[in-house]
């Protein structure tokens, strides 16, 4: 991979929109999704997703909106496999064509580098099975393989559709470490995925899509600053302890006899309490966990 | 456009498929070939043939391959469907009507080369049997005429298939189609309604390739150049038809 620096694209949607007869699979979506960070592209099955990346790859014709590369469709782009890589579910491989083949014919029609075939396949681990043909490819092999065509380019956008879907734990960690270098050569690396946890590691923005939505876009951290950090007490005087807390500014509930949670940090709770002559008999930090938020906040949109 | 076409013919020649229907094209010019027997149509008697016209005979028998190239070209299309490589192929080619103008010409490449392999053993093999069977052997322009309208009816086939693929989303039907098509369709076409079967896909092989010569039909268009204007012209429709659909279509 050579270093990028200078050539940084920025991926914009701008009220996309995709009808399928009665089905609305992505709806008014507008988003911006910056060089050097991995973005994460979140939700549920059916969310629209695929669809979404389709209609920025020019596979599918948006009903309505658009989808640009630097102010540019993706077939107005002079050299696209030079400028985005794109790893699409449901791609497939000629069964009785050979790895190395299946990206020859990529690289021959898009004037690559002879080599670049070979140096992909060892990037992402399937040199040994370079002449093998797909057919006899595991699940797991044929990702690879998918992600192997995405870098045929060497492009300084990547849009990679559950590239995680098939990988062994230990491919997942590798594929984790392999975006994050990506993004930190100066890439823009737009990941979807169904499953938060996946990403969480690796991801810095989020665009969260629920029934074709968007929900949010922010980026993790300040996902996390909001949701993660909250008090769970267990006091007598709970009502009390209720009470001094929203005076003090920080949302609180009691949540059941004898109990409360806060959206406060521990210590805040217990120097409060502890102010006030309340006891308090367990205290303990309650950290949303990022699975719970993302379900929570893709169930919140109606269809 | 080169790179498209090259990555094309690298297509062609990196999956199996394509080895077994040369192999299949050799077959049929080696076991139905070089004999005079009806092509297709029942009506289509096979009648010892006149004298000069011995060779082209032997030679148009030996050209049935077409409807082998044509299946490669409904493959070349329809493969891409079936397996998902359509996806990839879009990616690097974003304006689909590349694409389909490059399959085009890929496989006016590939049926150049299986016609041209399937005369080098017909056209000897021809003359072997006839001088076997004591006849003689008269190299004339009918021959010439033969063996040009043979090659380019290869290639048109191929064309076609290209277009079939382009049409006929599904590989099955679109192969099964074409099949029930050439085998029954234009069999009861030509029993039942001769002026008409004269311009089908078939009755126009059959007037580019002179079989009314010596099975004594008729009704088939002449000159035999009228038969290839014909068949492209099937060919020509099909495909504008066929791409037209094909290049709007969402790939999901
Ligand atoms: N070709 C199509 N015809 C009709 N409906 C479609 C088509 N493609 C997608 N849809 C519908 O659009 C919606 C979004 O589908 P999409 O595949 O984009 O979801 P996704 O977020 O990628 O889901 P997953 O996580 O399961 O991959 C779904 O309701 C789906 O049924
Ligand atoms: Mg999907």
């Amino acid at each position: 991979m050579t270093a990028r620096g200078d050539v940084a694209t920025t991926i914009v949607f701008d009220g996309l929109t995709k009808q399928f007869g009665q089905t609305h699979a992505v709806h008014e979506l507008s988003a911006t999704v910056r060089p050097g960070v991995v973005t994460a592209f979140l939700g549920p099955n059916g969310a629209g997703k695929t669809t979404t990346l389709r209609m920025l790859l020019g596979l599918v014709t948006p009903s309505r909106g658009t989808a640009t590369f630097d102010g540019r469709r993706y077939d107005e782009l002079s050299h696209p496999v030079r400028q985005v890589g794109a790893l699409l579910e449901a791609t497939g491989f000629h069964p009785s064509r050979t790895a190395v083949n299946h990206l020859r014919t990529i690289a021959v029609a898009a004037r690559l580098d002879p080599r670049a075939p070979g140096r992909v396949l060892e990037t992402v681990g399937l040199a040994d099975a370079a002449d093998r043909k797909v057919g006899g490819f595991s699940l797991g092999m044929r990702q690879r393989l998918g992600l192997a065509a995405a870098l045929l380019g060497d492009p300084p956008v990547l849009v990679l559709d559950e590239p995680a879907n098939g990988l062994d734990p230990h491919g997942i960690r590798w594929l984790r470490e392999f975006l994050c270098g990506l993004a930190q050569e100066g890439r823009t690396v737009l990941v979807s995925s169904h499953v938060l946890p996946e990403v969480e590691q690796t991801a810095d923005d989020v665009l969260l899509l629920a029934h074709g939505q968007l929900v949010r876009q922010t980026s993790l951290s300040e996902l996390r600053a909001e949701h993660a950090h909250g008090a769970d007490i267990r006091t007598p005087h709970a009502q009390e302890l209720d009470l001094l807390l929203t005076a003090a500014g920080y949302p609180s509930s009691v949540v059941g006899p004898g109990r409360l949670v806060a959206d406060a940090p521990p210590s805040v709770v217990g120097d409060l309490a502890a102010a006030h002559g309340i006891a308090v008999h367990r205290l303990v930090e309650s950290t949303v966990g990022l699975e719970d938020l993302f379900l929570t906040l893709t169930a919140d949109v109606s269809p | 456009m080169t790179a498209l076409i090259r990555a094309e013919l690298f297509k062609l020649r990196t999956v199996q498929v394509t080895a077994w229907l040369l192999v299949a094209t050799l077959t049929v010019v080696v076991a139905g070939g070089p004999r005079p027997r009806a092509r297709r149509s029942s009506r289509h008697r096979a009648r010892p043939a006149a004298g000069s016209a011995l060779l082209a005979v032997a030679v148009a028998s030996a050209s049935a391959g077409e409807i082998i190239v044509m299946i490669m070209g409904i493959l070349a299309m329809s493969q891409e469907l079936r397996f998902g490589t359509a996806t990839s192929t879009f990616l690097v080619t974003p304006r689909r009507g590349r694409v389909v103008g490059a399959k085009l010409a890929a496989l006016t490449i590939a049926g150049l080369v299986f016609a041209l392999v399937s005369m080098v053993v017909a056209v000897p093999l021809s003359v072997v049997l006839i001088r076997a069977e004591g006849g003689t052997i008269i190299w004339d322009g009918q021959v010439a005429d033969v063996l040009v309208a043979a090659v380019l009816v290869m290639m048109l086939y191929g064309l076609l298939g290209i277009a079939i693929g382009a049409l006929v989303r599904n590989q099955i039907a679109a192969i099964a189609g074409s099949l029930t098509w050439v085998f029954i369709i234009e069999g009861a076409l030509a029993g039942l309604l001769p002026d008409a079967a004269r311009w089908s896909p078939a009755g126009a092989t059959g007037a580019a390739l002179q079989i009314g010569t010596w099975t004594g039909n008729q009704d088939m268009l002449t000159p035999w150049w009228l038969g290839l204007l014909v068949l492209a012209g099937w060919t020509v429709l099909i495909a504008v038809v066929g791409t037209r659909s094909a290049l709007q279509r969402d790939l999901t």
